[in-house]
Parts: C-alpha cells; sequence; structure tokens
C-alpha cells in the first residue's frame, strides 16, 4: 500500500512542513480557550487550529458544513494535491473515501441544543441534520471529487482515524479500491463537549504557569488529557497504480493491527493493546526488533500511560528500552477520532526526515513509565526504517499501524 | 425599501450573488438557493419584518418573484391582525 499524499489541518499548523517544524522544535499548540460560553469550564484550555473557514469556502457552501467538515475537506484537499492525483482522470468506481470521528458535526449539534434548550426558540438551523451528521465529512469529500466507491465513516471513539486507514488499506488490499482518501476529523472544542469531557474526570487541570505544558504524558505529575481540533488525510494507493503514474511514495502501509478490550468501556487492559501491536507487526510481517518508533497513545491519563508502557514492554521485551516512544499529544493535544490519522501523518514525515519527534513536559518521571520517551528534545539524524502509531480508544477499540520506508523494501 | 429589494440584498449577501443575477424571474435553483436553504433565507425575513413564518414555507416558490409575493401575503395577513397578537408571538426580538 501506498501512502502518496499527506494532509493536515492541525493546533500546529496547517500544512506537514509546519506541523514537522512545531514538532521538532518542542513547540506546543495548547492553550488558554476563548470560546463561547468558555467561563463556565473548569479547564478553559484546548489545542485549537488557526483555522477559520471562511478563508476556504464561500457563504452558501459554509452553511452546510461542520467545523469538522470544513478541516476534514481542506486536509482532504491537501492529500489529494501532495498525491498529485486527478480524480477525473480516475475510474472513480474503483476510488473510496475513509474517514474516522468521533463525534462528527459536535458544533453544530451543540448550536442546535442551545438555540432549543437554551434560547427556547424554535428556530433550529435547516441544516442541523446534515451538518451534524457522523459521515458528513465523508460525503462532502466524495461529492467534491465525485468519488463513487465506498465511502465509509468509522466512529470508534479515539481510535476511529486509526481504523479509518487501516480500514481502507484493506479495501486496497482485499482488490475492490484503487486509491481511498482515508483520515481523521474531529471538532470538540464547544462549550457542551468540552464540559462532558470534563465531567468524566479526564482532562488535564491548567498548568497554572503556562497552559501550553498542561499535557504531560509518562510524567509523574500527568493530570490528563487536552481536548484538541484538526483534521488529518492520507491518499492511500495500490501499489503498482502509484508507480505506474509515477507518484512520489511517501512511505508504505504495511501494518494494521486491531483487537478490542472488553473489561470496561474506559479500562485500557495491557493484554488488548498489546495484542493490537503483535497483530500489526504480524500483517506486516516483521518481527519486534525491526520497530524504530512508536508514537504512543500516550493521553496523559493516569490510566493509559502506565498501560501503555507495560503494553509496549510486552510486546518488545528488552528491546522495549532501545526504541524511542514519544507522546506527540503533549504539543498537539488529543484530536479523538482525528488523533490515529494525525499520528500515522507524523510518524510518516518522521521516518522522511530521520526524525523522532518529543514528549514534552516530562520533567518528572513515574516509576511506572520508564522507557525512552524522548523527553523535552527531538531527536535528529535517526535512521527509521519501521514505525508504529498506537490508537486505543474509549470502548475498547485498539488499533495500531505501521509505515515503513519504501526504499529500505525495494 | 419594497420586499423585492430587501430580499434581493438578502440573497446577494448570503449567496455571493451579484444585482444583475437576483431579478425578479430569476429561478431559485439556478441562484444555488435550494429547498433548505430558502428555510433559512426565512429566518433573515422574519427578522426583518417581524413575521413568523414557521412550517409555512409552501413548496412551490420558484423564482425570486414567488417569494416576494409570498411575503407580501403574509405581510398583508400580519396586518390586518394587528392587534390580536397572534403574528407577533413568535416573532423575533
Amino acid at each position: 500500500m501506498a501512502v502518496t499524499g499527506l494532509g493536515v489541518i492541525t493546533p500546529l499548523g496547517n500544512s506537514v512542513g509546519e506541523l514537522c517544524a512545531n514538532l521538532m522544535a518542542g513547540r506546543s499548540g495548547i492553550r488558554q480557550l476563548d470560546i463561547p460560553r468558555c467561563e463556565g469550564l473548569r479547564s478553559p484550555i484546548g489545542a485549537s487550529a488557526d483555522f477559520r473557514g471562511d478563508a476556504h469556502f464561500a457563504a452558501p457552501r459554509l452553511r452546510m458544513l461542520d467545523r469538522v467538515s470544513q478541516m476534514a475537506l481542506v486536509a482532504a484537499a491537501q492529500a489529494v494535491a501532495d498525491a498529485g492525483l486527478n480524480f477525473g482522470a480516475e475510474n472513480r468506481d474503483r476510488c473510496g473515501v475513509s474517514v474516522g470521528t468521533g463525534m462528527g458535526g459536535a458544533e453544530s449539534t451543540d448550536e442546535g441544543y442551545h438555540i432549543i434548550y437554551a434560547e427556547r426558540s424554535d428556530r433550529v438551523k435547516p441544516y442541523t441534520v446534515l451538518a451534524s451528521m457522523t459521515n458528513a465529512a465523508a460525503s462532502w469529500i466524495g461529492i467534491d471529487y465525485g468519488i463513487t466507491g465506498p465511502n465509509l465513516t468509522y466512529s470508534t471513539a479515539c481510535s476511529s482515524g486509526a481504523v479509518a486507514l487501516g480500514e481502507a488499506a484493506r479495501r486496497i488490499q482485499s482488490g475492490d479500491a484503487d486509491v481511498m482518501l482515508a483520515g481523521g476529523a474531529e471538532a470538540p472544542l464547544t462549550f457542551g463537549v468540552l464540559r462532558a469531557w470534563e465531567a468524566m474526570r479526564t482532562t488535564a487541570s491548567p498548568d497554572p504557569g503556562d497552559p501550553s505544558a498542561s499535557c504531560r504524558p509518562f510524567a509523574r505529575n500527568r493530570t490528563g488529557l487536552v481536548l484538541g481540533e484538526g483534521a488529518a488525510f492520507v491518499t492511500l494507493e495500490e501499489w503498482s497504480h502509484a508507480t505506474d503514474r509515477g507518484a512520489r511514495i511517501h512511505a508504505e502501509l504495511t501494518g494494521y493491527g486491531l483487537t478490542t478490550d472488553t473489561a470496561h468501556i474506559t479500562r485500557p487492559t495491557v493484554e488488548g493493546q498489546a495484542a493490537a501491536m503483535r497483530a500489526a507487526l504480524k500483517s506486516a510481517g516483521l518481527d519486534h526488533g525491526s520497530v524504530d518508533y512508536v508514537n504512543a497513545h500516550g493521553t496523559a491519563t493516569l490510566q493509559n500511560d502506565a498501560v501503555e508502557t507495560a503494553a509496549i514492554k510486552e510486546v518488545f521485551g528488552a528491546r522495549a528500552y532501545a526504541i524511542p516512544v514519544s507522546s506527540t499529544k503533549s504539543m498537539h493535544g488529543h484530536l479523538l477520532g482525528a488523533a490515529g490519522a494525525l499520528e500515522f501523518v507524523i510518524v510518516v514525515a518522521s521516518m522522511e526526515r530521520g526524525i523522532v519527534p518529543p514528549t514534552m513536559h516530562l520533567n518528572l518521571p513515574d516509576p511506572a513509565c520508564d522507557l525512552d520517551y524522548v523527553p523535552e528534545r527531538a531527536r535528529s539524524g535517526v535512521n527509521l526504517n519501521a514505525v508504529m502509531s498506537n490508537s486505543f480508544a474509549f470502548g475498547g477499540t485498539n488499533a495500531v499501524l505501521i509505515a515503513e520506508a519504501y526504499d529500505a523494501r525495494r | 425599501m419594497s420586499t423585492l429589494e430587501t430580499l434581493q440584498d438578502i440573497l446577494i449577501d448570503e449567496f455571493d450573488l451579484t444585482r444583475e443575477r437576483v431579478a425578479p424571474d430569476a429561478e431559485l435553483a439556478a441562484l444555488g438557493v435550494d429547498s433548505l436553504d430558502l428555510l433559512e433565507l426565512m429566518f433573515k425575513i422574519e427578522d426583518r419584518y417581524k413575521l413568523a413564518i414557521r412550517d409555512d414555507v409552501p413548496n412551490d416558490l420558484t423564482t425570486v418573484l414567488d417569494v416576494v409575493r409570498f411575503i407580501d401575503r403574509l405581510l398583508a395577513a400580519q396586518s390586518k391582525s394587528v392587534g390580536t397578537g397572534d403574528a407577533d408571538r413568535h416573532a423575533a426580538t
């Protein structure tokens, strides 16, 4: 499976180049939020993207698009342009769209409820259903490019983006499609959504001195996750389809592992996460000695980081200590349904550049988290041939992706 | 300002149209205004004229002039019922 295009809208920039520069400099996109009613939040922080829909869409179109679809469309357009793909010249029945999102058009849902319940008005916008439905982003992408093959939306909470990529790869693998535009998108920075996450007691307390340092994966003083918004897309192509048209290939998507934790709706298990990593290695035909970098799920919740560390040790044994493992969520926050797609783009871009992004704000190590998390500073000049991206989720869907540098294999 | 001019101004603002395109006989569909857009457009009309249109928008409004006539009919009905408070009940404030 060739990865021929990448596109992103993120709290760390709206191009892959900008994203990488910020990641490698250890800059954080987490900030004090300025959204309506945020004074009612205990923890009014988030990783917002510097993105305005009206810079990309005219008013008539904008009215129909929730923020999640706006960001998805722009990120997908980048991935198409980067791949140099012209859908007009393709058999579009053999092209598809695969999108992961946790909450879909949450802003439109929130706004509709505010109109009904808070304003006690019945002037709900006529487009509310079409803007908020979970598959809107995927549908709009399909409409924009006239893509008539499968149009699928996966919603497995925080692993949605990884599942969308993995399942898209399977469509190509099975021979049903030549090209899949696959990614994830999430726009959860509205009062209703943020308040609901706070109520679950999983979100980080703002760092009193520096809000941008509030997300501290694997650190003893970690207090929880910080929600972020954005979209990330990749163009996936059947190998000969890509080479026949002389496409530039970023990497090869070789591994996808999918398992489910059934212990509890929020509680991860070492066994389930380890099994997903093993399944991904098996599908890539790799052994545990070949992985050069793991982009961890690393949410900075107490539970996740300790369990994920134990699962990595379970899979990689003594070698776990020699593999750089970092959580870039320390900088871009948790993009929920877009997280897996964004972090896959990050591992591919890191591999291309020979750089490992750091885990920021990790000054106080946790004895339960004792791997090489690349604390505080990126590493450059690293030879990366196989990279792993972990995505785990409430609901238990564990998804792991592996990308390999293609010229190392061919 | 006439109902026609008001509607034309709203269409120009909300749908990125030029004044030449929003002639009275212009078809809404050709202007990129679909049935859901028309419902949203009615919120603006309600605000402008303090009308309560709700779900009573007929589905046979095809031209700009059709919409103008519909609004004028509502305005006429409203002016007849002034004092009953009925038409103002839902009007935006």
